[in-house]
């Protein structure tokens, strides 16, 4: 099991599509992928438990990854949230 | 003929039938029967098959990413084991397939709709959207078909995946009783160019299928069964939208002046930092308002000062060499910020908001002014102090600026020393005060949303009584015309920075009334800027404006008087 935590430093936070980037990353892999922001947490293989965090610019979630996949996957994650969802 | 007026979102105009789009998914669900759960169950998994496969047809259609990106999340919603757990479980519990779905979709919705976020509220009815779509596979119903004729469509509220799958082929226009802005039926509206108009509460449930309507998308009017005339002002406006639109292009570098030359700034506001981008975009000059709320809110804690001086700074330089006027915190309990802990108010609107919480909490307040006093360093800055009632209130804000000044000074930090510190002019008891405030600032902007609001003392996001909120009601331009008389009488400058700045038909009485820089919406300045070549300043205006019994009758001297103009305009022309 892989932990870390990082600031949202995209504009939006995560809303639609900041949300469906990493529900879909998620999907890719075999481990289990928790988001905990406050006191919320959701499944990041579901889209609605993702996007009812309305995690927001600024604030900071953490990341919980458990599996066979889990390192490669952690990486996938620190690109995607590192490059701000890839947000223009 | 019938005129009714709504919110229009997206520019252009439209005369075509109506299409109406109500149904009746209620009634058919109650007539449904229930068989075993082990059928419910496999009806549904083939309606969500069948809904993917639907939503994949439309992806590939669509025309542009967002269209295809709001299809792509409603796919992941299908599929989300949040909404199929949830929906297995109803059905196990004995619901039919279709309401269990529903249901399901509905309490998903209530879920986001809850969040404090407009822009995830508006997503609940994505999850609405794509319930019906199963519901409807399942109970047989046809969505309306939008892709025969020319039609103007109308309805309480339109699904998103209704819009993506539009083309302007066949819809010339949207009219909604519901909608906002920031719904995604009115994003993808606004990428596929089909004028809409949105918050026409009840007037929609006057409009029969059918029926023919004018639709005008930039100023929100309809006009049901319109006779010859409107008819003839269609093509007009059809084809003056064409030569407008060639027109603005040629005028984004050229200055901003009146047709005798005199210069007025157009300025933007600005809300989040990267919204500068739009200034030169739009030839505007400078910031008029910068709303400070984006760098506090959404956030666990308030920002410190190297974070907001960073947000400032990225604005204050792009602006260079123009002015940026930052508007320090307005902030309330409609609002809401966390960690400022404003907590329940009964009226925020009248409660601790803004200037008040800043007094109140000097240090949140001076960590704000340091930043903005550095960011003055790297161009031309000055500090708005927004919700002002008082003298004490700026003499108290401005004894805290001079701290901070010499805290900086002490740390050596650069700032620019003359910064001007001005006041927003938004309560009656401002505009009482105008004299007496114009002697202790250096210039007034007049926020005409909340001066009308607390003026008339309507709530402009109450349906029952936002008709009533009209800045042109002649208590408000008395107001406006008393404090700009101030503060030319005491030497200061004056500029507004509320909807009224973009509004062409107020444009000749701000001029009147002496206005030194109007600040706007970016998408408005070319059509001001545009508009200002052809008129002067006009005292005889003004006090014809003055006169104005009622809002409506203020409407309608000042469209009389444009309209005076253009056909001066046009003889000149031809004569030419």
């Amino acid at each position: 099991m892989i932990q870390k935590s990082y600031t949202l430093g995209n504009k939006l936070g995560i809303h639609a599509r900041p949300a469906a980037e990493l529900v879909k990353l998620a999907g890719a892999y075999e481990s289990k992928v928790t988001i905990v922001a406050g006191e919320k947490r959701a499944d990041a293989k579901s889209l609605l438990m993702v996007m009812s965090l309305g995690a927001k610019m600024g604030q900071t979630i953490e990341l919980t990854i458990d599996g066979p996949d889990e390192a490669d996957a952690m990486q996938a994650f620190d690109t995607l949230i590192g490059n701000n969802f890839n947000e223009a | 003929m019938k005129q009714i007026m709504g919110k229009g979102v997206v520019d252009g105009v439209c005369l075509a039938s109506v299409m109406t789009l109500s149904e009746d998914i209620e009634g058919v669900l109650d007539r449904y029967a229930v068989s075993t759960i082990e059928d419910e169950k496999s009806a549904y998994q083939q309606a969500s098959q069948a809904a993917v496969g639907q939503i994949e047809e439309l992806i590939k259609n669509a025309t542009d990413q967002t269209q295809a990106d709001v299809l792509n999340a409603h796919l992941l919603m299908i599929t989300d084991v949040m909404l199929t757990d949830s929906i297995e479980a109803k059905i196990s519990g004995g619901l039919s397939a279709p309401r269990a779905v529903m249901d399901a979709a509905n309490e998903m919705a209530a879920m986001l709709g809850a969040i404090e976020d407009e822009y995830l509220k508006e997503r609940s009815k994505d999850v609405i959207d794509i319930g019906k779509r199963m519901v409807r596979i399942m109970l047989g119903i046809s969505a309306p078909d939008i892709a025969v004729g020319y039609h103007v469509l109308c309805g309480d509220d339109i699904e998103p995946s209704m819009v993506a799958n539009m083309t302007s082929e066949h819809v010339g226009a949207i009219i909604l009783g519901q909608g906002s802005t920031t719904s995604h039926a009115v994003i993808i509206a606004k990428t596929k160019g089909i004028p809409t108009v949105v918050g026409l509460g009840n007037h929609i449930d006057a409009i029969e299928n059918g029926e023919t309507v004018y639709v005008d998308g930039e100023t929100g009017e309809i006009i049901i069964s319109p006779d010859e005339t409107v008819k003839v002002r269609y093509q007009e406006r059809v084809a003056a939208i064409k030569a407008m639109a060639k027109q603005y292009d040629a005028i984004v570098d050229q200055p901003s002046v009146l047709k005798d030359g005199m210069h007025l700034p157009l300025a933007i506001n600005v809300g989040n930092p990267t919204d500068i981008d739009s200034m030169k975009a739009n030839g505007a000059e400078g910031v008029g308002l910068y709303r400070t709320e984006f760098v506090f809110m959404g956030k666990a804690k308030a920002p410190d000062e190297d974070e907001q001086f960073e947000a400032y700074r990225y604005v204050v330089e792009r602006a260079k060499p123009h002015l940026c006027v930052i508007r320090t915190l307005d902030i309330g309990g409609d609002k809401p910020a966390d960690y400022l802990e404003i907590g329940e108010e009964a009226n925020p609107f009248l409660g601790w908001r803004a200037i008040r919480i800043c007094l109140d909490k000097p240090e949140l307040f001076k960590t704000q002014i340091r930043a903005i006093l550095r960011a003055s360093h790297y161009g031309k800055a000055a500090i708005m102090l927004p919700m002002i009632i008082s003298e004490s209130e700026v003499l108290d804000s401005k004894a805290l600026i001079d701290e901070a000044k010499a805290e900086l000074r002490t740390a050596g930090m650069p700032f620019d020393e003359a910064i001007e510190v001005g006041i927003m002019i938004e309560t009656p008891a401002a505009v009482m005060q105008a004299e007496r405030l114009a002697k202790v600032v250096d210039f007034f902007s007049v926020g005409t949303n909340d001066l009308t609001q607390y003026t008339l003392a309507v709530d402009r996001g109450n349906p029952k009584i936002s008709d009533r909120y009209d800045y042109f009601h002649p208590s408000v331009l008395y107001a406006i015309n008393m404090v700009a008389a101030a503060a030319h009488a005491n030497g200061i400058w004056i500029g507004m920075c509320g909807e009224m700045a973009g509004d062409p038909l107020a444009l000749p009485v701000l001029l009147a009334m002496g206005f030194d820089e109007l600040s706007m919406s970016a998408p408005s300045v070319l059509k001001v800027k545009y508009l200002m070549k052809s008129l002067k300043v006009d005292s005889v205006l003004l006090d014809d404006v003055l006169a104005s019994r009622s809002a409506v009758d203020t409407r309608a001297r000042l469209t009389h008087y444009l309209e005076k103009i253009k056909l001066k305009e046009e003889i000149h022309e031809k004569d030419y």
